[in-house]
């Protein structure tokens, strides 16, 4: 049972680092868009 | 816009919460049941992601514009790395139900040769150096791939003898599956393709930038 909570907490960390790498493209990209409109 | 983001960030986490916490495993085979929620959603957006390159390459060759090459492109992409995925959580699947992590079942056959197609177009893609001749091209070969698609994921699992566990739904038995779990598999299913959503926008905003600074790289 306690493997279970392992790969859980695994899961969630991963989760929220594809989470926050995608917001960072996210804003970078939107960054790029700002400055090539200007 | 931004707030769908973030909400899908905690759709998520609800869902991850929900596979491993709330869902009742299924019986024989415990918690490796729970890969369900992982593996199938990996596989409907690897489907998805196809079915839309297709679309985009039947655009591009009524309307020739190349923002279609770009998005079928795109598509393609995450498609193929979507289907990778996909095999390598039924391989870990096969690995603790069936012993061996591969062994050509017609599921994993399939998904192999599924593979190997969506790489062709690739390898088409940069052997081909003039962009509208590209572009055709691909266009042509990934609604070929496409019609495949069909015959690799549904018919042919079907027709020969397998390992892998029954659909979800099928012809012979129905609808078979615990309401808990199907809660969580409905909410995986529309969160992994929301996180398609948003990598495709991610991708295709990139090339258009990128295009854009060729273009005026080009134009001097």
């Amino acid at each position: 049972m306690a493997d279970i909570y392992i790969v859980l907490i695994v899961s969630l960390i991963s989760w929220a680092g594809i989470f926050f790498y995608l917001i960072r493209l996210d804003l970078c990209l939107k960054k790029m868009e700002k400055r090539y409109e200007e | 816009m931004n707030l769908c983001k973030y909400l899908l960030g905690i759709w998520m986490i609800l869902v991850l919460l929900g596979a491993f916490l709330y869902a009742p495993t299924a019986l024989g085979l415990g918690h490796l049941s729970r890969i369900i929620y992982f593996h199938v959603p990996l596989a409907w957006v690897g489907v998805l992601a196809y079915f839309i390159a297709m679309l985009n390459s039947i655009s591009y060759l009524k309307r020739g514009s190349l923002l279609n090459d770009q998005i079928a492109v795109v598509n393609a992409e995450i498609g193929l790395i979507f289907t990778l995925l996909a095999t390598v959580t039924g391989a870990v699947f096969a690995r603790y139900t069936w012993g061996v992590f591969w062994n050509w079942d017609p599921r994993q056959t399939s998904i192999f040769v599924l593979l190997l197609i969506y790489g062709a177009y690739f390898i088409l893609r940069s052997a081909v150096e003039d962009e509208e001749k590209r572009a055709r091209m691909a266009s042509v070969f990934s609604i070929i791939a496409f019609i495949s698609v069909p015959f690799l994921v549904f018919i042919i699992p079907r027709v020969y003898a397998t390992l892998h566990p029954d659909p979800i739904i099928s012809f012979e038995s129905g609808f078979q599956m615990d309401s808990k779990m199907f809660q969580v598999f409905l909410a995986s299913l529309i969160g992994f393709t929301g996180i398609y959503g948003w990598i495709a926008s991610l991708y295709y905003r990139y090339l258009v930038i990128r295009t854009r600074i060729e273009g005026d790289l080009n134009n001097g």
